[in-house]
């Protein structure tokens, strides 16, 4: 799924609405993921994140400058939240798939800055170039691969004038990259788990090998089954998972993994007869994707644990407390954190 | 071709098809085993599981879906003396769409998806029946088809509504999904809770056969035949369409088959809705168990209904568009 | 014919739509075996007057009784034994086979759940045989003559078995020789002891076929009884509103010219 390319679109359809000015305005010039060259604010105090990937990012690197988020965090979120940025209000629900943002509602926010997170390419670089032009206020784009993820953190960083912190969260990813690394090299291909990612309540919607969505289970050496036509999200038959006979489930529904193990049409797949179906945590956001953004660098240590539990003997439940804390400036209590990891 | 002949040809037909989808499938069975599995005579569950949860009641939901929507579309169109009138055309599907998507928006089991999209089909059509009936001119045909059209398209945009407010990264593929059609999904509960809605709406329409050729001729001469036409048309209308909510809260939307099989069926019996019924239900089952085959395996991934059935179907109603007035005239 | 009980009788009748008359003042009588044909210009009212007698539309004033039965009283079937209805052409989309279409004939006698035998196709037969189109039977209706389709219909309604028959306009839009053979049937239906009504804008067809003539014109009628005594030169005139007259050919019929 794309995140950042629609919300662009929106902001651009809307502000070619109310066709404002283009300000000038003094700062320092940066070149964004999309080769523009952007004059961004010395200190943004104001910023607007496009997409929810963005929001993410933003949220664990310049909280402060939050002024509302795309779509409200959910109550069972606000536990895991610095307790100002999540009461800061829905802005417009500004999402990957074509979905309006009231811009009068964006701009009566003062926005200095609007960051975007995503997919970067030729449509999303002239979207990004028009929505500035046409509502002066500057547009960064971040390429939001995972691959480039510490270099996406500092560039963040360096745009919202934030650069030690972002440092020290660009620095633990690349630690967790580089321990999942080292975790790897001890493991052959032929002893990673093949995996299914299981979605919807039926767990018959599924990300394929290669998408965004399912990216990280592939990162820690999972062997995603669903090699699909498709990058993205699909549909497959019940028969087609027993074909697959996947040795790990991932899922992202509650209500799914509460019942896999009494839906006759998945008896006999190995995950369901080994009790390796496991419920991704996602709160305040999931360890899988959605959004695909810094949130998945503890989904990786997560997944290491589920896939490797003979190999990784860290402890899952300290990873989690000091993940929270650093990038999310919580510490749940022991309760809330068992509640979180039990699924 | 003969009348006698035409039945027996499809039922063989189905036969095949069906024997052709029971063995085609992800899991590797070889076909040999699967009548042993069926009869319980080979050890391997696996299998037996597999054939008994996913592979034969998925067959049987084809069938029961393409019998179910062909063959409300062969009474849609001679009630509504058009042929090329399809079972959607009282809104049934936007108004069974509208109830799924709201059903998934608000995170109900499948079950309940399903009834509800059932129920708001059946309430739709419901609606527009009751609207035409008591609007000026009431119980035309005409009126009943503007009313379908209206409330179809606030169905309609009741569904764009869902997705707009849908949490786009869990429920709006989900959305996207159902909308275009699968029987990924299905489970032999799904079946028996649609069987009973197919068979309640297909009986009368089975049993009324010939009376309803009479429909085709317009109110006032049915009515001159000694018909209670506006009655019968009713009844006709009421079975089809729970036949088509049944199957379009089973299946999710599926379109052409509901035009093309009947018109295709036309085309060997003839105008003749006691031998267009039991010839397209024949036809129908068959059709859309090839094509629920092919959804499962021309890919790894589930290819919707909904699109393959657009693909087979556009051209095939085009080429009948271009054959013109053979079954019909202008 | 006294004391015979009338096919289709109407005293004081008004008809019309929505509670509007068109026509009024309507008082008819059918007898078994005859035929009465109905004249009046475009718009006086004849189809809805036949809408009415079929029970299609309700009479806004008088009294119709169809075989002595008050019609308000009879259901759909009751209607359609006592009176067919040959309507002016064919409106289904469909390629009917002509035997299919004067099956359908056979409603009336059949259960809500029954589909014509071998007795009802071999009656359907037997009423296209009789008016000798037996070999239209296979034939697509879509694709017949006007004349063949009206044929059909005739022969529906022989199928149909019903004791009159009303005709809309049976000759409108045929060749000379179809007029001809559609008048023939409809002689031939009258012999076998059916009642006939028919709008006909030909005077000359009604002086030839009808046993008596009902003229409507100006929201009411001018004039009803035997064909000889109604169609007059003067009446004629008054109701077409242009100069007719009326010769007596040497054969004894009536022939009407402008």
């Amino acid at each position: 799924m794309r995140y950042s390319p629609a919300s662009a679109l929106k902001v651009a359809a809307l502000i070619a609405l109310t066709a404002l000015p283009a300000a000038a305005f003094d700062g320092t010039p940066f070149t964004d993921a999309t080769g523009r060259e952007v004059q961004v604010p010395a200190n943004p105090a104001r910023v607007f994140a496009a997409g929810p990937p963005a929001a993410t990012l933003l949220y664990t690197l310049k909280p402060a400058a939050m002024i509302g988020w795309v779509r409200a965090p959910k109550t069972s979120d606000l536990p895991f939240l610095r307790p100002e940025v999540a009461a800061l209000p829905e802005l417009g629900r500004l999402t990957g798939k074509g979905d309006t943002l009231n811009l009068e509602v964006l701009l009566s926010a003062t926005p200095d800055l609007i960051v975007d997170y995503g997919t970067v390419s030729g449509t999303y670089t002239d979207l990004a170039a028009r929505v500035q032009d046409q509502s002066g206020v500057p547009y960064v784009l971040v390429d939001g691969s995972f691959a480039v993820l510490p270099q996406s953190i500092r560039d963040m960083g360096k745009v919202l004038a934030v650069p030690e912190r972002a440092d020290q969260l660009a620095a633990y990813a690349e630690a967790t990259l580089a321990e999942i690394d080292a975790l790897l090299a001890e493991i052959p291909e032929a002893e990673r788990p093949t995996v299914y990612l299981a979605r919807g309540s039926e767990g018959l919607e599924t990300a394929a090998k290669g998408s965004i969505n399912a990216e990280i289970i592939e990162r820690v050496g999972g062997r995603n089954v669903a090699d699909l036509e498709t990058k993205g999200l699909a549909n497959v038959s019940a028969e087609q998972v027993q074909a697959w006979a996947p040795q790990v489930i991932i899922t992202i529904d509650r209500d799914f993994a509460a019942r896999v193990a009494t839906m006759p049409e998945w008896q006999g797949v190995p995950a369901v007869t080994n009790g390796r179906v496991y419920l991704a945590p996602a709160t305040p956001f999931g360890f899988i994707d959605a959004p695909p953004s810094v949130n998945r660098l503890i989904g990786l240590k997560w997944l290491a644990h589920k896939f490797y539990p003979e190999k990784v003997k860290t402890d899952l439940t300290t990873a989690v407390e000091e993940f929270y804390d650093l990038f999310y400036g919580v510490k749940p209590d022991g309760a809330a954190l068992a509640a979180l990891l039990g699924g | 071709m003969a009348d006698r002949a035409l039945i027996p040809l499809l039922l063989v037909g189905l036969i095949l098809a069906l024997l052709l989808a029971a063995a085609t499938g992800a899991f590797p069975i070889p076909p040999g085993r699967i009548v042993a599995v069926l009869a319980g005579r080979d050890g391997d569950a696996q299998a037996a599981a597999v054939l008994w949860n996913i592979r034969l009641p998925r067959v049987l939901a084809a069938a029961l879906v393409g019998a179910a929507l062909s063959g409300a579309g062969a009474a849609y169109q001679t009630v509504f003396r058009n042929p090329l009138v399809s079972p959607d055309i009282l809104g049934v599907s936007a108004g069974a769409g509208f109830g799924a998507v709201l059903g998934i928006l608000l995170g109900l089991p499948v079950l309940a998806i399903q009834l509800m999209g059932f129920g708001t089909g059946l309430a739709t059509v419901g609606l527009v029946l009751l609207l035409s009936l008591s609007l000026r001119g009431g119980g035309q045909v005409l009126v009943m088809v503007l009313c379908g059209i209206a409330i179809g398209a606030l169905a309609g945009a009741g569904i764009s509504l869902v997705k707009l407010l849908a949490d786009p990264e869990s429920q709006l593929p989900a959305i996207t999904f159902w909308l275009m059609g699968s029987l990924a999904g299905i489970k032999r509960p799904d079946v028996a809770a649609a069987l009973p809605a197919i068979v309640t709406g297909l009986v009368p329409l089975i049993l009324l056969r010939w009376r309803i050729c009479l429909l085709a001729l317009g109110d006032d001469e049915a009515r001159s035949l000694g018909v209670e036409a506006g009655r019968l048309r009713l009844l006709v209308i009421a079975c089809a369409t729970l036949v088509t909510a049944a199957a379009v809260s089973m299946a999710g939307v599926i379109g052409w088959v509901g035009l093309m099989v009947p018109h295709m069926a036309r085309l060997a019996t003839g105008p003749r809705f006691d031998r267009l019924l039991p010839a397209t239900l024949l036809a129908g089952a068959a059709f859309m168990v090839l094509v629920d085959t092919a959804a499962r395996s021309i890919a790894t991934m589930e290819v919707p209904l909904g699109i393959l059935t657009a693909v087979l179907g556009a051209p095939v109603f085009l080429w009948l568009l271009a054959r013109g007035a053979r079954t019909w005239s202008e | 014919m006294v004391g015979v009980t009338p096919l289709v009788a109407a005293q004081g009748l008004a008809v019309g739509h929505a509670g509007r008359a068109v026509l009024s003042g309507i008082d008819l009588v059918l007898e078994p075996g005859r035929i009465l044909c109905l004249l009046g210009p475009n718009g006086a009212g004849k189809t809805t007057l036949f809408r009415t007698l079929l029970g299609l539309l309700p009479p806004i004033a008088g009294t119709l009784t169809l075989g002595g039965a008050p019609l308000s009283g009879l259901s759909r079937r009751a209607v359609a034994e006592r009176l067919a209805h040959v309507p002016q052409g064919l409106s289904t989309p469909f390629a009917w086979a002509a035997l299919d279409l004067v099956m359908m004939g056979a409603a009336v006698r059949l259960g809500p759940l029954a589909r014509p035998g071998r007795a009802e196709e071999a009656r359907a037969r037997q009423a296209m045989a009789d008016l000798g189109i037996a070999d239209l039977a296979g034939a697509e209706v879509t694709r017949l003559s006007g004349g063949q389709r009206q044929m059909v219909l005739i022969a529906r309604a022989l199928a149909q078995g019903a004791a009159a028959v009303v005709m809309d306009e049976p000759t409108a839009s045929l060749d000379f020789a179809n007029r001809i053979r559609v008048g023939r049937a409809i002689r031939q239906l009258a012999d076998t002891g059916t009642g006939v009504i028919l709008s006909t804008h030909d005077p000359d067809q009604a002086a030839a076929l009808g046993d008596t003539a009902l003229l409507a014109g100006q929201g009411g009628v001018l004039a009803a009884g035997p064909v000889a005594e109604v169609l007059t030169s003067e009446r004629l005139t008054a109701l077409y509103g242009i100069a007719v007259r009326r010769e007596t050919l040497p054969d004894g019929a009536l022939h009407f010219r402008g």
